[in-house]
């Protein structure tokens, strides 16, 4: 990797200008993306897009500059990032469908970044982000059918449990390792989704039905929300509080990467021996990872469940928790900014690919083994650490 | 109630010896690449539908119908499935040789669904389930009043020539030489002449033909076969090979044993127990590795400082 000291750091106006217009060509990008309904148009775009990355391959100092160009105005950055993110309803409309994608795409955002904690900071691999979803769309959904409890407060409690059997798949972890470790969370999963199937207190095989929208002073989720006399369909409400996760998601994200937690995963991530050897508590650390991964994964399984108001064990199989695998893998391990890159992608992908019909699954499949073998670093690879030193 | 216990006692074998011959494949390849292949048992479950369709084609060409026609076909179609291992190797596998082990579990699950999604699609009426006829019918003989069908004895004799085929291979011939060396050290083995990716390519033919044989049988016992069996099969395989120590061979049959005991004994003795029998089943999984991290019968992992 190279340092950023040989690239000319760019002025503060160029950075300005270099920060929002990347930014507004990005938010473009997957309008017309979200938009794009024939088979051509998706090939083309996905085109650009390899195009994109090869420019990258090629020129490493094109990052280099995005990079200090975003270090450089942080504020100008965020608050571009935020108008976008607020505005984005706005420009789709009334088309619902979109707006449905989006939400989607922002919670596996949430589910991948979970799994980042794992895969991406200490390397240990976790099948179970499946399970924990479902636990925390189950534990909230029944709660509110049950009990009549609230959206609000359902959300902690969801959260506790999951984090709870996060705890509890992280024991064996302590042993087992490796090929046997993905084995053992694949068995975790694997026993969550068919106890989901077969409980009749779970709803079995149907699942769970008519789980209330959530309200927040006085205005329900299931109403159109009105901004300034526009009328926004009710999706808006569920895209505004998954984009509320997504940023808390990303606070947490980052906040662990630069703490002590972070560096002590990315040390049994290098080297487990040499971690313990510095005095870094190798078995409390791997199961902290488990359970951060299992706590926002219940997030994002309780907006699930409020937001489709229907639920079934077919929502978290082991296929569920391979896709948020290879979303972390294809974005790029360890990278903020690339998992959510890759969430976003694998979200929209099948779903622009039925314009292939049938073959939808199949051209899938083959994107992925592809991406893996072109760039098997991922997306946006994973960044050497500055230690809080100017670049 | 001993007719009972023998008659699940006989399913137990005829099963445990189909997931047996499924997790030898996983435990091969691993053993010798190092690299988790999941989409294994997605490989061996196209046996059945290649031979549907040679048996079909033989048939149609040469009039008279039967189960000749499909016991002529098997051979073949076992032989064609050991290509197509060879092939996805050539293609896929090899380049995440030398890939973090994840990479190359998550590149084998999109390849599962790769091959799953091609038989679906190149199969005539391949999304429904097709009925797949028993290799050989009528019943051998009866112990205690329960009768033991000629199906089961196959099983049988043909997973106990198998491995014995394989030891005999692996033990005394060169190329069994030159895998086990591969195995032990790559590298080392590439110092002393052993051309490494001609034993990647006999690993391959060998794991994916014998899958390809846990396949049929595995058709043949169900009665019938779906273009997603492969899933099913290709877990519990893989269960069977990681609970009976990766790599070793016994260990797999063993885990085979093992995953399909506690499968017929939770549909025998627990009310409901056939929903139940994945939860059992993984539960098991787990207790195991809990207990021997590195399988039954696996070699325990040293750390090198």
């Amino acid at each position: 990797m190279t340092m950023s000291v040989s690239s000319p750091t760019p002025g503060k106006g160029a950075a300005g200008l270099f920060t929002v217009v990347s930014q507004l060509c990005g938010a473009a990008y997957l309008y017309l993306l979200l938009k794009a309904a024939e088979a051509w148009q998706v090939v083309a775009l996905l085109a650009l897009l390899g195009l994109g990355f090869y420019l990258l391959e090629k020129r490493a100092s094109i990052s280099d500059y995005a990079l200090d160009s975003f270090a450089r105005v942080p504020v100008l950055a965020v608050a571009t990032a935020a108008i976008i993110v607020l505005a984005f309803p706005f420009v789709v409309g009334s088309n619902t469908y979109i707006l449905h994608l989006l939400i989607v795409a922002q919670l596996y955002s949430v589910l991948a970044l979970a799994l980042n904690f794992q895969l991406g900071s200490a390397n240990i691999p976790n099948f179970a982000t499946g399970a924990s979803y479902g636990i925390g769309a189950y534990v909230s959904a029944l709660l509110a059918i049950n009990f009549g409890l609230s959206f609000w407060l359902t959300l902690p409690i969801a959260a506790l449990a999951a984090t709870l059997f996060g705890f509890i798949i992280g024991i064996p972890s302590m042993r087992a390792r490796d090929t046997y470790l993905a084995l053992v969370t694949i068995a975790f999963g694997v026993v969550v989704q068919q106890l989901l199937n077969n409980f009749t207190w779970t709803g079995g095989p149907n699942g769970l039905v008519g789980i209330p929208a959530p309200s927040l002073f006085g205005h329900s989720f299931a109403d159109p929300l009105f901004v300034f006399g526009w009328k926004l369909p009710s999706q808006a409400n569920f895209y505004y509080l998954a984009a509320a996760l997504v940023v808390v998601a990303i606070v947490t994200a980052h906040r662990l990467h630069g703490s002590r937690i972070g560096l002590a995963w990315n040390a049994l991530r290098a080297d487990e021996i040499a971690a313990k050897a510095q005095g870094i508590n190798v078995a409390w650390f791997k199961v902290l990872a488990f359970a951060v991964d299992a706590f926002l994964a219940a997030f994002a399984g309780t907006i699930y469940a409020f937001y489709v108001s229907y639920i079934s064990p077919d929502n978290f199989t082991f296929l569920v928790s391979v896709t948020i695998m290879t979303m972390v893998i294809v974005g790029g391990m360890d990278n903020i900014f690339g998992v959510i890159a890759g969430a976003f992608l694998l979200t929209i992908l099948p779903e622009k690919l039925r314009a292939f019909e049938d073959y939808r699954l199949l051209v899938f499949g083959v994107v992925i083994i592809g991406f893996l073998m072109i760039r098997p670093q991922g997306l946006f690879p994973q960044r050497m650490r500055r230690y809080g030193g100017k670049p | 109630m001993t007719e009972l216990l023998v008659q699940q006692l006989v399913n137990w074998i005829t099963l445990g010896c189909i997931y047996a011959l499924l997790a030898i494949g996983f435990s091969l390849i691993f053993g010798v690449l190092n690299v988790i292949h999941f989409s294994h048992g997605d490989v061996a479950m196209t046996a059945p539908f290649i031979t549907l369709a040679l048996a079909q084609a033989l048939a149609t060409a040469l009039g008279a119908s039967g189960t000749i026609w499909l016991l002529a076909a098997a051979p073949l179609a076992v032989l064609a499935v050991g290509l197509i291992g060879v092939l996805l190797d050539r293609l896929v596998i090899r380049r995440f040789r030398d890939a973090p082990a994840m990479m190359a579990l998550v590149a084998t699950v999109a390849l599962g669904i790769v091959i799953r999604e091609l038989i679906r699609h190149v199969y005539p009426q391949g999304s429904n389930p097709h009925a797949f006829p028993r290799l050989v019918s009528g019943m051998a003989f009866e112990i205690v009043g329960v009768p033991v069908s000629w199906f089961a004895l196959l099983v049988v004799f043909l997973t106990v020539a198998l491995v014995a085929a394989l030891f005999f291979f692996l033990r005394m011939t060169p190329l069994g030489l030159r895998i086990r060396a591969a195995s032990e050290d790559r590298v080392v083995a590439r110092m002393m002449g052993i051309h490494d990716s001609r034993v990647f390519r006999a690993t391959f033919f060998i794991a994916s033909a014998i899958g390809a044989i846990a396949g049929l049988l595995f058709a043949s016992y169900a009665g019938v076969t779906r273009f997603d069996f492969g899933v099913m099969a290709g877990l519990l395989g893989f269960s069977a090979a990681v609970i009976g120590g990766l790599g070793s061979m016994p260990g797999a049959i063993l885990g085979g044993l093992i995953i399909a005991g506690i499968e017929v004994l939770s549909q025998t003795f627990v009310p409901d127990g056939a929903s139940y029998r994945l939860v059992f089943v993984f539960l098991l999984v787990i207790g195991v590795l809990v207990f021997r991290p590195a399988g039954l019968l696996g070699r325990a992992v040293m750390e090198k400082v």
